[in-house]
């Protein structure tokens, strides 16, 4: 796949994540025990044989750069292409407010692009995609623009579109909650390079941000040609912590894991030398997903462990989703709680949130 | 110099297909690891491993080092199987000391001071470099590093006898009487210049096997050369038999062994893109070590499961290893075994036994992809090759 190059967005931070994102932006995120939210868009590019990437960012991006490094986890540090980094060049306006600005911000990036074609993803839509499947439509339709899109449908506001006899898109369909006519889209395109940057330089005479509310919207009434593509597996949008907490507990579930996990696609991220998880004597699992690296005594029920935690004798967790390397002490008991990196609580605590308002321990607190 | 062409033969089913170096270990490991990385955490970024018995899946996992942070612009992890020369006819190593005297021009690249010679089928975790520092204060032409064995087994070992200056004045290989309880770990540290002397010596000799147990350490002292004895105090095991195996694998799930959550030195692996192992509704995983892959729907307890194992519902599994990709089907039960990889213990089938006290026990071991039908019975101490002995 040397025709395609990937842009990937991983500068947005959802104020509805609140302390999650504090630190991070949403592509940064971890998820599913080991991963960052940015893997799955990354892995979908690299296991298509995509080459060429550029990842774009703009502000409390440490956590990202600390882990994408080189690029190598997915094969991204390359001698001819691989991963670029980009930052905002020169004076920014502050935050984006879309895509497009956010595209415009890295123009000179996207004329150099040396392909034909290019392919556009947020690094914050949890999905694992055939992106290798979803190009070729692409190139054999001749169409200016291919919108990845699915029959289900989305948590949250999103586009649809309609779709004519032959399958192609006829109209969109702004700010659509539920189900509805046509397809959801995913916010994920496959443009021709000539097309995008003819899309970019309207939004920018224009003073328009977004890339399919303004430029995508303004091509098909210039009559420009799209063609839509179909992913049904598994996939959320993380806007926000009752987002995050629903799809990680979907990771319980065989079909959406399988989905998010197929052998043949395997989501790749940062290693770190952990130890295989160990379970204690009076070690309690049940319906739980666990990384590497725990030592379990206690009772694990409805759980995501990420690496490195701890769980003490005694203590109870149901439904919580503990991040690397949380410490929870003997006899504590929590419920619907997301702890984030390195958090302690103590022994005998007791925290309870709930399914709709889960609680959050910020980053390196100790309770 | 890591040598890893050894067969296991004593291994049987487990080493039929792959090099011992390659077994797995302790869920996440491979037996390679541990000298790998402790190469790394000591600072040595050349290492060259010496493969001959069935090398593929060995030179495979070794790849370019990068995963134990050996891929340097400088050095590297070389994998050096036998090769032929110009007007020779090339030959397979024919002993430990010989697999060194074929490569002396790979290491003569490096012109090194010194040359750690390191096998490749013993789990621990030791600090090269305080053991080149001991060499180096000393002024050793050898250091040898040993271990303190209990004195009833010191005739399973090479044992070293030292004298009253600190130096080595005797090595027994498997005395009947020991005189000391100091066994060789098989890790030793030359002179580079000095051991390509007793080398290029030992290969003219047409009686030596061409060992360095056997030959060049006696010959050395022989010639009153300085050998010094590194103590080595800690966690080490040889596997090299299935009890030993399991005996290993079963000491990684106490508190007493070795330390392998330690950030200062880190045991790295080559793994396998798998997500977290995940724990059904009816999972029962007590006492035992699971590893990311899994998917446990039955009950695990006291065992040591690789990556990517399957314990289906109502399946039973105890006092086991299996390696990466082994599946046992609902309702099977394994009890003291070691299940090879990608082997399937079929539904409701019985593999191993408890322990009944009687001379003929023993682990069951089945061998990698092998297939036990549904229903079928191994008993204790069993060795499966093939999947045609087991479709009874």
């Amino acid at each position: 796949m040397t025709d395609v190059h990937a842009i990937v967005y991983a500068y947005h931070s959802s104020p509805r994540l609140g302390e999650l994102t504090r630190t991070r932006t949403n592509a940064s995120l971890p998820f599913a025990g080991r991963y960052r939210l940015i893997d799955f868009a990354l892995s979908s590019l690299s296991n298509a044989g995509v080459r060429d990437v550029g990842v774009i960012m703009q502000r409390d991006y440490q956590s990202l750069l600390d882990h994408l490094g080189s690029g190598k986890a997915w094969d991204l540090s390359r001698r001819r292409g691989g991963m670029r980094l980009l930052p905002p060049f020169g004076n920014s306006r502050g935050d984006y407010s879309g895509t497009a600005e956010a595209l415009n911000a890295v123009i000179s990036y996207v004329r150099d692009i040396p392909q034909e074609h290019v392919i556009l993803m947020p690094a914050d839509i949890l999905c694992n995609i055939d992106v290798a499947a979803a190009v070729n439509r692409h190139v054999q339709s001749g169409c200016g623009v291919t919108a990845v899109c699915t029959h289900r449908t989305p948590n949250g506001t999103h586009y649809r579109f309609t779709t004519d006899d032959t399958g192609r898109v006829r109209q969109i369909l702004f700010r659509q909650l539920g189900a509805g006519p046509g397809v959801a889209a995913l916010e994920i395109y496959i443009v021709r390079k000539a097309v995008l940057l003819e899309i970019l330089d309207r939004c920018e005479r224009e003073n328009r941000f977004h890339f399919h509310r303004d430029g995508i919207a303004a091509y098909l009434e210039r009559g420009g040609t799209m063609d839509v593509t179909m992913h049904d597996g598994y996939f959320a949008r993380i806007d926000a912590v009752e987002d995050y907490f629903a799809a990680s507990m979907d990771m319980l579930l065989p079909g959406p894991r399988a989905s998010l996990f197929p052998t043949d696609r395997p989501v790749r991220t940062k290693e770190r030398a952990d130890v295989s998880t160990y379970y204690g004597e009076h070690a309690r699992v049940e319906n739980s997903l666990v990384a590497d690296g725990c030592i379990i005594e206690g009772t694990v029920k409805n759980c995501v462990l990420f690496r490195g935690v701890r769980v003490a004798p005694g203590a109870m967790l149901e439904n919580c989703i503990l991040m690397q390397d949380t410490v929870i002490c003997e006899g504590t008991a929590l419920k619907f709680i997301i702890s984030d990196k390195d958090v302690r609580v103590s022994p005998y605590v007791t925290l309870t949130g709930s399914e709709k308002l889960p609680l959050v321990i910020p980053k390196g607190s100790e309770l | 110099m890591l040598l890893a062409g050894g067969q296991g033969s004593r291994l049987y089913a487990l080493t039929a297909k792959v090099a011992k170096p390659n077994m797995p270990f302790g869920g996440k490991y491979r037996i390679i690891d541990f000298p790998l990385s402790n190469c790394a955490n000591s600072g040595i970024d050349t290492v060259g491993v010496l493969t001959q018995y069935q090398p593929l899946l060995l030179n495979r996992y070794v790849g370019s080092g990068q995963a134990w942070d050996l891929d340097s612009t400088d050095g590297g992890v070389y994998i050096l199987p036998p090769y032929q020369s110009a007007g020779e006819r090339g030959s397979w190593f024919s002993g430990t000391a010989n697999a060194i005297y074929q490569n002396m021009d790979f290491i003569e690249m490096y012109d090194p001071d010194h040359v750690l010679i390191l096998s490749g089928d013993h789990v621990y975790k030791m600090d090269y470099s305080k053991m080149l520092r001991a060499h180096t204060a000393a002024g050793a032409a050898c250091t040898i590093a040993v271990i303190q064995v209990p004195m009833e087994e010191a005739t399973r070992f090479g044992i070293m006898n030292v004298g009253e200056d600190g130096f080595i004045n005797e090595f027994e290989e498997k005395p009947a009487h020991p005189k000391s309880d100091l066994a060789s770990m098989g890790i030793y540290i030359f002179d580079w210049q000095v051991l390509k002397r007793y080398l290029i010596e030992d290969e003219n000799d047409p009686d030596s096997d061409k060992d360095f147990g056997k030959n060049i350490i006696p010959k050395m002292l022989a010639a009153g050369e300085k050998l010094l004895p590194y103590r080595f105090e800690g966690y080490w095991r040889d596997v090299g038999t299935i009890t030993s195996l399991w005996d290993a694998n079963m000491d990684m799930l106490g508190t007493t062994s070795m330390n392998l959550y330690d950030p200062q030195w880190p045991i790295r692996a080559k793994s396998p893109i798998r997500p977290p192992h995940y724990a059904g509704p009816m999972a029962r995983i007590v006492h035992s070590i699971v590893t990311e892959g899994c998917v446990i729907e039955g009950n695990v307890e006291n065992s040591v499961l690789s990556n990517s194992v399957t314990v289906g519902a109502g399946a039973t599994v105890s006092y086991s290893i299996l390696m990466p990709g082994a599946v046992v089907e609902p309702g099977a039960v394994v009890e003291y075994a070691i299940i090879g990889e990608h082997t399937r213990v079929g539904a409701g089938a019985h593999v191993g036994g408890q322990p009944d006290g009687s001379e003929s026990w023993g682990v069951a071991t089945i061998g990698p992809d092998v297939a036990v039908r549904a229903g079928v019975t191994v008993p204790p101490s069993a060795m499966i090759y093939d999947s045609s002995e087991v479709q009874a």
